[in-house]
């Protein structure tokens, strides 16, 4: 009891203590000076400084000391180009030393330029990076029930022919034991065939729901062949080189990039495209950490593109990406991106799922089967009033013409709509040829 | 009367088989007619090329290992379709240097009318390319600066871009600028480069047609055709 008490006082105590050392450390630093600092900062400098590493400019903390005795920092902040072509050697050798670029010269005063140089040798992390929320991710159902029922059926067989050879045996001794000679020892399949053959009913009707049975587990299995989404089967969930996380991109409570950023070519390509490297290097230059795996998934696209992030230049020397693809149309029938984001503006998340909510890792979420297409060309209507697409004009031209054609058209206006069927979407040859 | 226990090892064979399907994770599984399925021309991303089960497993493995998302021949001019369109495939005359920078904002010029619909046009193309990080009124508050904690870029309307030419809009929208901001000429054609910069002209303006800017952009372009690409 003492000694459980006494240690609870030095937790105490320690933590007291600890939050005394920690106030003690920031009591030294100016605050009103510091926020000030912070405020210039932001406002000026964020998008091209850090204070605590080097980006397009170099690192501030310890700016000032590295100037002492060398020139005029305010000056230098200033008018950089200026203050180069004064003559100071310390300004020519870092504007040399960090690629030649060329800082602008800043409206700041000699007051915000301290105020920022003091934010900045002081700066201090406000706690962790922002947390970015982790996606939920939902387990597939994946486990293949029928396998159960395969081990669970061999297990209840092996239970039944243990108990028939008990039973056998048991028949045996009271047979013995009456004097009479053993059973004839006939197989599993003979004992079978004897009941078949006395019972002729009740084997047809099994035989009968047997075949049946089969019939329909090998009929389901066909039709799962070749369909890799959709809710009958496991979607196709392919591990990728880099754990590339598109709740993290394009979630709307994360950084809510656009599908479109990255998949530029959706609008105007039959492919939506996997971006090429560069696409990922347009931030990834200068965010070399990420919230969940840290530098690993990041540092491969640097292997990629042969980034060097010590020295933030390109080395030259590439190595391609190897993604696994995961929406797999077959040869004979054809798709455009195009046709469906640019003209038939459909949402991305239509055909691909939860992309950027659910999925961590991007599994194939509709089936790409005929019937999932048609469903929907049967049911989505196309807004053809106050468009200036010139195949709907050209059909309706055409349409107009002839007496069927006029029939057919009202055929059409008489659910009001104007269906992606009714516009030739049914047609074997729009798809296939 | 057979020992039963001799159906142990035939059954365990039988779940081992059955569940020797599932071993391969990355492999999409079983298919109908492979050789109707994939195609023998090269398709954008599909790298497996010919069947192997008519070709064998060498080819199909040599044709896997061959990349068909390839970088066109070095001076190709991509085809246009029409001669009026022609010119924004030329190539980007201004080299990636701050003298480049500079005499793109002196000679470079937008050859598209700036109209409400142009503008329209560049709004959207802006709110897929641009507003993640310039936010939604070119603030330079979008969801990668709030949310992701990335620098910050300056303001449209503010000190250091506000008279901003069109040629060094382009100009960045083609070489990227400082570390921040990449290089968007991949994702971006001339055309849509100049549409978002009509938009972000229009934001810069308040979210106001610029009257002047517009008659201006439109006797330049009637006067000579859209040459300076």
């Amino acid at each position: 009891m003492v000694s459980k008490r006494s240690t609870g006082l030095l937790h105490l105590l320690l933590a007291f203590g600890l939050l005394l050392s920690a106030n003690g450390v920031r009591a030294q630093v100016d605050q009103a000076q510091y926020d000030t600092g912070e405020k210039v900062f932001k406002a000026n400098c964020a998008s091209c400084h850090k204070p605590d590493q080097a980006m397009t400019g170099p690192m501030l903390k310890g700016a000032k000391a590295s100037w002492d005795g060398k020139g005029d920092i305010h000056a230098w902040v200033k008018n950089s180009q200026a203050y180069i072509k004064s003559g100071n050697a310390h300004a020519k050798e870092i504007f040399e030393s960090h690629n030649k670029i060329i800082m602008p010269p800043q409206a700041v005063s000699d007051a915000d330029i301290d105020a920022i140089l003091y934010y900045a040798d002081n700066f201090a992390p406000k706690g962790a990076a922002k947390a970015v929320a982790a996606a939920p991710t939902e387990a597939q159902p994946t486990s293949s029930s029928w396998q159960w029922l395969i081990i669970v059926g061999l297990l209840l067989l092996l239970v039944l022919l243990s108990l028939g050879g008990v039973r056998t045996q048991l028949v045996n001794a009271v047979r013995e034991k009456d004097g009479l000679a053993p059973e004839v020892n006939l197989t599993t399949w003979g004992r079978i065939r004897r009941w078949a053959y006395n019972n002729k009913g009740w084997a047809s009707v099994v035989v009968l729901l047997m075949v049946v049975w089969v019939s329909v587990l090998t009929w389901n299995f066909l039709f799962r062949i070749g369909v890799y989404g959709g809710d009958t089967v496991a979607h196709y969930k392919p591990s990728q080189p880099i754990a590339f996380d598109h709740t993290l991109h394009a979630g709307k409570d994360n950084l809510n990039i656009n599908c479109q950023y990255c998949h530029s070519s959706a609008s105007n390509s039959k492919s939506a495209g996997i971006p090429s490297a560069n696409v990922c290097m347009n931030c990834h230059k200068v965010v070399a950490q990420g919230p969940k795996t840290g530098k690993e998934e990041i540092a491969k696209i640097y292997a990629a593109t042969g980034w060097d992030p010590e020295k933030m230049a390109y080395t030259g020397v590439e190595k391609p990406i190897i993604w696994n693809k995961v929406h797999n149309l077959p040869d004979h029938v054809f798709f455009s991106h195009a046709q469906h984001v640019a003209v038939g503006k459909i949402e991305c998340q239509k055909c691909h799922g939860p992309v950027d909510t659910k999925m961590d890792v991007v599994e194939q979420w509709s089936p790409l089967t005929m019937s999932w297409c048609l469903q929907c060309h049967n049911e989505t209507e196309v807004k053809v009033a106050g468009s200036d697409n010139g195949y709907y004009k050209e059909i309706h031209r055409r349409l107009a013409q002839t007496p069927m054609g006029q029939r057919e058209l009202r055929k059409y206006l008489e659910d009001e709509k104007i269906t992606v069927r009714e516009l030739g979407g049914w047609e074997c040859a729009k798809c296939h040829y | 009367m057979r020992n039963p226990i001799g159906f142990l090892p035939a059954g365990l064979l039988l779940v081992l088989v059955a569940s020797s399907c599932n071993n391969k994770k990355d492999s999409p599984g079983l298919e109908y007619m492979p050789d109707m399925y994939r195609s023998p021309a090269i398709e954008a991303y599909v790298d497996y090329g010919q069947d192997p089960y008519y070709f064998g497993d060498s080819l199909a493995e040599a044709q896997r290992g061959t990349m068909s998302a390839r970088l066109p021949v070095k001076g190709t001019i991509a085809f246009a379709g029409n001669e009026a369109d022609a010119a924004y495939n030329f190539p980007y005359p201004y080299p990636d240097t701050p003298e480049g920078y500079e005499a793109a904002g002196v000679d470079l010029h937008d050859p598209i009318p700036m109209t409400t619909a142009s503008v329209e046009q560049g709004k959207a193309l802006y709110e897929i390319f641009c507003m993640h990080c310039h936010g939604a009124t070119g603030k330079g508050d979008g969801g990668v600066v709030a949310k992701g904690g990335y620098p910050p870029p300056p303001a449209y309307d503010g000190p250091q871009l506000k008279d901003l030419p069109e040629g060094k809009m382009f100009h960045s929208l083609m070489y990227g600028k400082n570390l921040a901001m990449g290089s968007h000429a991949s994702q971006l054609d001339h055309r849509e480069r100049w549409l978002v910069i009509e938009y972000v002209k229009y934001l810069q303006n308040d979210g106001k047609m610029p009257g002047d800017v517009a008659a201006a952009t439109a006797t330049d372009s009637t006067a000579k055709a859209p040459a300076a690409q």
